[in-house]
């Protein structure tokens, strides 16, 4: 890889380089670029287009030229409102530092809205780029801080360098830094090839049975020659296939890099994406190990970052990787959790007769704790095991269903923050489980008591 | 009160909550029930329909009625909550029992809320938030004056405890 490259997004070379003269005004509030418009118009354009393809032909016919001619005006108009629309979208968006050292940003046509974003509290940033905006060179910077969806800032669209310098600055200050320390020097330390990634999409417990399940349908469909199989084999082959495609584009060129602001992450094949997991800020991680990835010794891992994902539409699978060997993935657990130790446990079987109740995984429910961490471990397909540091145990739950109830059994839940991660040991003998609640929360409270999780805001630094 | 099985059962004062909410809920009960009996009774006068059909429904109808009724007093009889020294435990439930332990210190808010029927009786809902999307602590069935007091009791134990993430 060239040294002299920023490791931070990348363009497609074109060269296509939008000036943006004078953005900031006297007060330092700044807007983002003012191609910013085109590139959501681009996004919107290509659907009117379509539409009016579709409709024009129909509408000669029946109408003649003219109401051709007008469906090819009304989609120029919706074209020019678009614009419009964006334009005055990005007039009134301006972003500033204000005199706290937080980051403010004023936004919004009809309803006008202030938006402060506590850097004490910053979870993450992001830097995202679409097709469209790397075509100009640019990117938007997604900023998140704990707290609800109100806590999140996407910054559309600035020029990549821009974009990069913005990332470094809300970076240094979150962490205290002096804010001319510029972009952290970064350490690749894990690269997922394309290769590795689309063995393991394919290997996938949920893909690998579906294809399975084709094939049978398939080969059944060829005995019988009956050839009604062959919708069904279209539905159960389809489904799978674009999983794995749109899971291979998005972690394509999974490469983790280590710099002192974080974990590094930066994937993507049309939309490229760099997001920067800050260490300290991971809340709970689990380990994914499909049937068919065990003999390979690989793993996924997920991981929860309070504040990301609280986003209304973002339901987005949060990993660290989306897939590697056990080593790798332990030194990248040791990165961001630091002083975890994931191998020296104990684990607490649920009791033999758990099997009435989950025939299947009963053998690998278990939980364990440390000093620092609990855990929990399920599944028998694919097996999971989850964990979450004391000090970032939110609430302990103890739920008991009827048929657990008869056998004796009852489940301990520790809350996480949102995503994908939930430590749950489940069917535990009950006198336990009761023992495993009460204990957790006692270890949570004195871990929090030498932890408090939010870092305190860094020395102001005048500009 | 339902005896709760030995894992849910504590040497913690359990408080109970407000008998009062057993009438609020019954009453959305037959509020919901006046809909279900426009429903049976358009049976009987719709033509065409076997009387049979009407008096079967009729029959799951007023069964469901009364389990629901005989549900709502257990349900909220088995509600109950405890302040302990460092945290609030809240437990709920007969067939699918839940236990809650939220510490203090990982309160981020409490709410408030009334809904127009709960008013009229004057039971409040407690509900604490924690960062966790999955915690639900809800203490339902509280005189106004309780839950203001236990809310401000939380808040100033969580301000103690610099409750955060």
């Amino acid at each position: 890889m060239d040294e002299q490259r920023s490791a931070v997004g990348d363009d497609l070379g074109l060269g296509l380089r939008v000036p943006g003269p004078g953005r900031t005004d006297r007060l330092g509030h700044t807007r983002v670029h003012p191609v910013t418009p085109l590139i959501h118009a681009v996004t919107a354009i290509p659907i009117i287009v379509f539409a009016l393809i579709a409709l024009a032909g129909p509408l000669s016919q029946e109408f003649g030229g003219w109401s051709a001619l007008g469906a090819i005006g009304a989609a120029v108009a919706g074209c020019v409102i678009v614009v419009a629309f964006s334009g005055l979208a990005w007039r009134n968006r301006t972003y500033w530092f204000d005199e706290d050292g937080d980051f403010r940003m004023d936004s919004g046509v009809i309803a006008r809205q202030q938006r402060r974003l506590q850097l004490s509290r910053l979870q993450s940033v992001d830097v995202v780029q679409p097709l469209a905006a790397r075509i100009f060179s640019m990117a938007a910077v997604n900023l998140e801080a704990a707290g609800g969806s109100g806590a999140r800032i996407q910054l559309r669209y600035l020029p990549l360098d821009e974009a990069r310098e913005l990332r470094s600055i809300v970076l240094a200050r979150a962490s205290g830094l002096d804010r001319e320390s510029g972009e952290a020097p970064e350490q690749v330390i894990a690269f997922v090839p394309p290769r590795q990634l689309a063995v393991s999409l394919l290997l996938r417990t949920s893909t690998a049975g579906l294809l399975l399940l084709t094939a049978l349908v398939l080969f059944g469909t060829v005995v019988t020659e009956g050839w009604g199989g062959v919708p069904l084999a279209f539905v159960t082959g389809g489904i799978p296939v674009l999983l794995v495609a749109t899971e291979f584009m998005k972690y394509f060129n999974f490469t983790i890099a280590d710099s002192t602001d974080g974990l590094r992450l930066r994937f993507g094949l049309v939309q490229t994406q760099t997001r920067t997991v800050p260490v300290g800020r991971v809340q709970a991680v689990s380990l994914v190990e499909p049937l068919l990835w065990r003999r390979l010794g690989w793993v996924r891992v997920q991981l929860n970052v309070a504040g990301v994902g609280d986003g209304d539409n973002n339901r987005e699978e949060q990993v660290l990787t989306p897939v590697s060997d056990r080593a790798t993935a332990a030194f990248i657990i040791a990165r961001v959790l630091p002083g975890v130790d994931l191998d020296d446990l104990i684990w607490c079987m649920a009791p033999s007769r758990s099997r009435w109740r989950s025939p299947v995984q009963w053998a690998s429910l278990a939980v364990a704790w440390t000093d620092v961490l609990f855990a929990s471990r399920s599944g028998r397909i694919t097996r999971r095991r989850m964990y979450v540091p004391h000090a970032r145990t939110q609430s302990v739950r103890l739920t008991e269903g009827p048929w657990e109830r008869t056998l004796g059994l009852a489940s301990v839940h520790v809350d996480s923050t949102k995503g994908p991660v939930r430590i749950t040991g489940l069917h535990l003998d009950s006198e336990f489980a009761r023992q495993v609640a009460y204990d957790q929360a006692d270890r949570a409270r004195s871990a929090r008591a030498k932890d408090t999780g939010v870092r305190q805001p860094g020395p102001s630094v005048g500009d | 009160m339902p005896s709760p099985s030995a894992a849910f059962t504590s040497s913690d004062t359990w408080i109970s909550i407000s008998p009062r909410l057993i009438v609020a809920r019954r009453i959305t009960l037959v509020l919901a029930f006046i809909v279900v009996a426009a429903g049976v009774v358009a049976l009987f006068i719709v033509p065409g329909i076997d009387r049979l059909i009407g008096w079967a429904a009729t029959g799951v109808a007023l069964l469901a009625f009364i389990w629901l009724w005989w549900l709502i007093g257990r349900r909220v009889r088995s509600y109950g909550y405890a302040e302990r020294a460092d945290d609030l435990l809240v437990r709920s439930g007969i067939m699918f029992r839940r236990l809650v332990i939220v510490p203090y210190g990982r309160m981020q808010l409490v709410d408030v809320t009334a809904g127009p029927i709960d008013r009229l009786l004057g039971v409040t809902t407690v509900q604490l938030h924690t960062a966790a999307a999955t915690t639900d602590a809800t203490i339902p069935g509280l005189e106004p004056a309780i839950a203001a007091a236990l809310r401000d009791r939380l808040a100033r134990q969580g301000e103690m405890r610099g409750a955060g993430l």
